[in-house]
């Protein structure tokens, strides 16, 4: 991040827009393509996991391998709410960020204080301790039965209310949400406090010696990573009318390191949502003619941390950079910008 | 009086566990103790293993071996040993070649190690799917050391005795190996001050290959030995390498007994929830592990390494 | 040598079979809504069979069932008229994979029946998607009491008998036999415990004592704790409701600790392509299946004989358990689209729904009955043990006996499974 000092204005970018301009027309184009429109919601639920997951990992620098534990706190929690509390979208929406912020919180004071190796291997052991509290608590959670029925509530605005019951309704409500979730992210990123995380990503020591708390800064952002994590693991809950205890599974948090890694979330902010995007079209694609689709992601993986560790966006960048290079005469904002 | 009498097997059990958890994490402590990498595929690793002995040992082993009739003829305690023999150093290729790929990613972020290894991990498993089946398959031991022994009036496996007893000679070998040999001094000169060794002339990338290859090797040993006790099946492997790497942080990276001793710590307390808390057996390792890194930041012994920053 | 049946194989298979109508072709770049129109359409079926994960081994046994069943309906003229044709994919005993899997192969490849499952999740991820669209969905091996029960659906059948059938056909015996000192093995997880608790109720209902009741945690890798404390407490029986991965793992142990003799073992259910290849004295103690290979009835030696004829690549080579639901189901599928006069889901639920099954077609000792209350198939439930007098290298289990469908009813499905009403359930029909 070499110009991530550099100031950015505005709330809306063109790559911003050219994101919600895809994502937002995807319903009329999804089937067309030969895809299909429930694919479309669960991408875009693990696109806003992953770029909450790569506040952590892309812009402070912590790679957590238990991720997945607050996904599936925040589906629990979502069912939870909506059953014994009230059937509220908007109760359990806010039930499921909170209780995955308050998770991830209290995790958060036992991590904020370890690095690397030991930071990862903490965050294995919280997410297998959640994982195994969830399939032993079989009366809260129905272990792996799953906790079944929940509902799509409807969007009640007050004025006007939209069921969500059908696919392409609620890719829109889950559109609406990703749109909040980036712009809330991007606006982060580049305030004061995003440049302190980056500074932390770059050299710790150095950043708690210009004065930062830098425990409580790594605190922070783990909480608000898990937030968003709970706030996925909501929707995702809603979109499946169940959640189940293998969203808290190691495997389940080694995918969203996969795909934040493969887009290229250490470059570039969109990297996660590039990741995503490559991962469940790769799935559905080469899952439905070859059952070993696992090893060719795999050795593609192998490849690009070999060969290119800046993911699919960091090819575009050099792509990119070529082509300037030949063309002098563009102006001086890159089109390799584009993706930061 | 009584409770201790209940109490003893379990401790003795528990012991013979700890040896079993040690064996199964020396590879992977060796590799990152010594290269500061995170093996991931240590796992996957120790159930290659497993399927090339089971290639070694029984004619329907998945390759198409069997013309060899009159290998498959001598008695099973030949083809094990063969098997403890060869089969590591078919894997220990695999180990090198995963090395070569390995070194693009020295010396930027230990991450990329780590990563590398995650997907190769996801490779190797994929591919022993492929080659011998989703189905379940097992090891076959010499008679000698199968069936229940009497003591007192307990009955404990034979094989895990061998087992154990296997585990500490492992873990003497390799001590003894470190410690008394010349290669041994170098691979811990080269763990300590790696542009030191270079700059005496010696050749590092032949010796982090030479590790590397050590390191799977000892995976697929464990991989072997425990085959028996855990069965094999595609996806062993993470049974393996989540252990490997709870005992290897309890014990604190770049610590020999250190990893022995958590290897123990670790069987132990899964011995005794096993027996006296069976429903929190498993997860009595993780909460093993918060507690000591919370008040131990590098484990029991841990060394400071690139791996923290 | 031994050669995979991958999932390309079987397509390659079935673009043989259906004579090339393009739905064998299970390209997400197809389209296929041309077909809604044409009513002598091939009758397109989703199987969601997991072919990696902790059941993969299971799910591809179920699978050569429910293809070599549409082959052979295929051959014999298809149905009303119309072929069968399927599409599988990989559900990674997941259940999230299962949601999509389905909503996928409903809204996008329009199958008209779903047909497949081990793992009591993935059967309700895609019972859930399929009931919202009133999809007639074949459970057809996962066990768990809760399935025909609590989580019972309309579109829903359950062809496999659960933990609490074998529980009941296997505990009032084991007490003659063994002894009236219990321990309980329990499986950490829905399908252990409630299981258990069956066999609990049914076990103090004989007059059985249950001393202890240790609970498993999923995934444990090593049992010698467990069995050492088994050893110290010397019960008469030990009743275990341990699955998947845990029990392949303890069996090896308990034998290799040669406690497989005594204390007897009760087990719920052992299922072939579990034990299948280790060797008969892998099998301990006493368990119940739904149907064995070697069961002395009428159409069980053509059965096998098909089977080896059309699979002879795999591992497994006799059919077994697994097999024979998925098998079976699919035979019941065609047979109710035929009752039905087509396609209609409502009309197919209503075929099948108290519908009797002759014991012959079956292969089972006795009739075998939906119930319409819970969409569970009543059947007949066979205990066996390890066979001391093998005829074959596949002989693995003596069959002990039989116990009627009525015997062994688990009295819980009907109290707790509350079926949606079908004013609930929409119309559907490809």
């Amino acid at each position: 991040m070499a110009d991530a000092f550099r100031k950015i204005d505005g709330w809306l970018t063109p790559q911003m827009l050219a994101a919600f301009v895809i994502f937002g027309t995807m319903p009329y184009w999804i089937g067309p393509i030969g895809l299909y429109q429930y694919l479309g919601i669960e991408v875009l639920i693990w696109c806003i996991f992953a770029l909450g997951f790569n506040l952590l990992l892309g812009y402070t620098g912590l790679p957590s391998f238990g991720h997945g534990a607050f996904f599936g706190i925040g589906a629990y929690a979502l069912g939870l709410t909506q059953f014994n509390l009230t059937e509220n979208l908007w109760v359990g929406l806010a039930a499921a960020t909170a209780i995955g912020a308050l998770f991830g919180g209290a995790v958060a004071c036992f991590l904020s204080h370890r690095r690397g190796i030991y930071f990862a291997l903490m965050t294995i052991a919280f997410g297998q301790l959640f994982f195994f509290i969830a399939s032993k608590w079989t009366s809260v959670t129905r272990g792996e039965d799953g906790l079944l029925n929940i509902k799509r509530l409807p969007v009640d605005l007050g004025v006007v209310s939209f069921s969500t019951t059908s696919n392409a309704a609620f890719y829109y409500f889950v559109f609406a949400c990703f749109v909040v979730v980036t712009i809330f992210l991007w606006r982060l990123i580049h305030s004061p406090f995003g440049k302190v995380l980056q500074a932390i990503r770059q050299n710790e020591t150095r950043t708690a010696f210009l004065g930062y708390n830098v425990f409580l800064y790594k605190w922070a952002s783990f909480t608000l990573s898990c937030a968003i994590s709970g706030l996925a693991g909501g929707l995702f809950a809603m979109a499946q009318s169940g959640a189940f205890v293998q969203a808290l599974s190691l495997q389940w948090s080694g995918v969203v390191v996969l795909m934040t890694l493969l887009g290229g979330g250490f470059v570039s902010f969109w990297g996660p949502v590039v990741g995503t995007v490559v991962f469940f079209v790769a799935r559905d694609l080469l899952g439905a003619y070859t059952e070993t689709w696992l090893l060719w992601y795999g050795l593609m993986f192998m490849a690009f941390v070999m060969f290119k560790p800046e993911g699919i966006v960091g090819i575009w960048q050099d792509l990119v950079h070529r082509l300037q290079r030949r063309e002098r005469r563009l102006p001086a904002r890159s089109l390799a910008e584009l993706w930061r | 009086m009584d409770f201790i009498y209940q109490l003893l097997p379990h401790l003795v059990n528990g012991l013979a566990l700890g040896l079993l958890f040690a064996l199964v994490a020396l590879g992977f402590m060796l590799i990152i103790g010594v290269m500061e990498v995170i093996n991931l595929a240590h796992g996957s690793l120790f159930a290659l293993g497993a399927y090339v002995a089971i290639v070694f040992i029984s004619p329907d082993g998945g390759v198409g071996l069997a013309l060899l009739q009159d290998y498959y003829a001598l008695p099973v305690a030949w083809r094990f040993v063969i098997a403890l023999v060869g089969a590591p150093l078919v894997v220990a290729v695999v180990g090198m070649a995963l090395e070569v790929c390995l070194r693009r990613t020295y010396g930027k972020d230990p991450l990329y190690g780590l990563l590398l290894t995650f997907g190769a991990a996801l490779v190797i498993e994929e591919t022993i799917r492929l080659i011998w089946g989703p189905t379940e398959r097992f090891i076959e031991v010499p008679r000698a050391i199968t069936g229940a022994v009497l003591i007192g009036d307990l009955i404990y496996s034979k094989y895990r005795f061998f087992a154990s007893v296997f585990a500490i000679g492992m873990i003497l070998v390799l001590w003894l190996f470190l410690q008394r040999t010349p290669y041994g001094a170098l691979i811990k000169a080269g763990a300590h001050d790696s542009e030191m060794v270079r700059a005496l002339g010696v050749n590092l990338t032949r010796l982090r290959l030479f590790v590397f290859a050590f390191g799977t090797a000892l995976a697929a040993i464990a991989g072997i030995i425990m085959g028996p006790i855990w069965g094999v099946r595609p996806h062993v492997g993470v049974d393996a390498v989540v252990p490997a790497f709870i005992v290897i942080v309890l014990g604190g990276v770049g610590s020999f007994w250190g990893a022995v001793v958590a290897g123990l710590l670790v069987g132990m307390v899964i011995g005794l929830t096993g027996a006296y808390a069976t429903d929190i057996s498993l997860v009595s390792m993780y909460l093993l592990l918060i507690a000591v890194v919370t008040f131990r930041a590098r484990g029991l012994w841990g060394k400071k390494s690139v791996l923290e920053v | 040598m031994k050669v995979r049946v991958t999932r390309r194989r079987l397509l390659m298979g079935t673009a043989a079979a259906t004579a090339g109508t393009g739905y064998a072709f299970f390209g997400p770049w197809k389209h296929n809504r041309v077909w809604a129109q044409k009513t002598d359409k091939p009758i397109l079926i989703g199987l969601t069979h997991d072919a990696s994960g902790q059941f993969a081994n299971s799910g591809q046994a179920e699978m050569r069932g429910t293809v070599m069943a549409i082959e052979e309906i295929n051959a014999k003229g298809g149905v009303l008229g119309r072929k069968l044709a399927y599409i599988s994919a990989d559900t990674e005993t997941t259940p999230s994979t299962g949601t999509r899997v389905a909503q996928r192969m409903i809204t996008r490849n329009e199958v008209a029946f779903l047909v497949g499952a081990i793992q009591s999740g993935v059967a309700n991820a895609i019972g859930q998607v399929a009931q919202k669209y009133g999809v007639v969905y074949f459970n057809t091996n996962s066990s768990s009491p809760t399935e025909a029960g609590k989580d019972c659906q309309r579109c829903k059948f359950v062809w496999d008998g659960t933990g609490a059938n074998f529980s009941l056909a296997a505990a009032a015996n084991a007490i003659k036999t063994f002894g009236k000192k219990w321990l309980l093995l329990t499986n950490d997880y829905v399908w252990g415990h409630n299981t258990s608790k069956a066999t609990r109720e049914i076990a103090t209902q004989f007059g059985a004592g249950i001393t202890d009741e240790i609970l498993v945690p999923v995934g444990t890798r090593d049992f010698s704790p467990i069995l050492l404390k088994i050893q110290q407490a010397k019960p008469d029986v030990v009743a275990a409701a341990v699955g998947g991965d845990d029990f392949k793992v303890m069996r090896q142990q308990v034998v290799d600790l040669k406690l497989d003799r005594s204390p007897a073992w009760l087990n719920n259910q052992q299922d072939w392509p579990d034990v299948y290849g280790l060797g008969i004295e892998s099998v301990f103690g006493v368990f119940g299946t739904t149907w064995y290979h070697k069961l002395a009835l009428p159409g069980v030696e053509d059965l096998v004989k098909r089977y080896q004829a059309r699979w002879p690549d795999t591992r497994i080579d006799v059919p077994g358990n697994v097999f024979y639901n998925g098998y079976v189901a699919m035979w019941e599928l065609a047979k109710a689209i035929e009752r039905a006069g087509g396609t209609n889901n409502l009309k197919v639920i209503r075929a099948l729904e108290g519908h009797r099954m002759s014991a012959k077609d079956r292969m089972q000792h006795f009739d075998a009955v939906i119930d319409p209350e819970t969409h569970h198939v009543q059947q007949t439930i066979y205990l066996a043990t390890g066979n001391d007098k093998p005829v074959d290298k596949t002989d693995y289990f003596k069959i002990l006996s039989w116990a009627k469908p009525e015997e062994v009813q688990d009295a819980n499905e009907r109290k707790t499974c509350k079926l949606q009403a079908y004013a609930e359930t929409p119309s559907y029909e490809q």
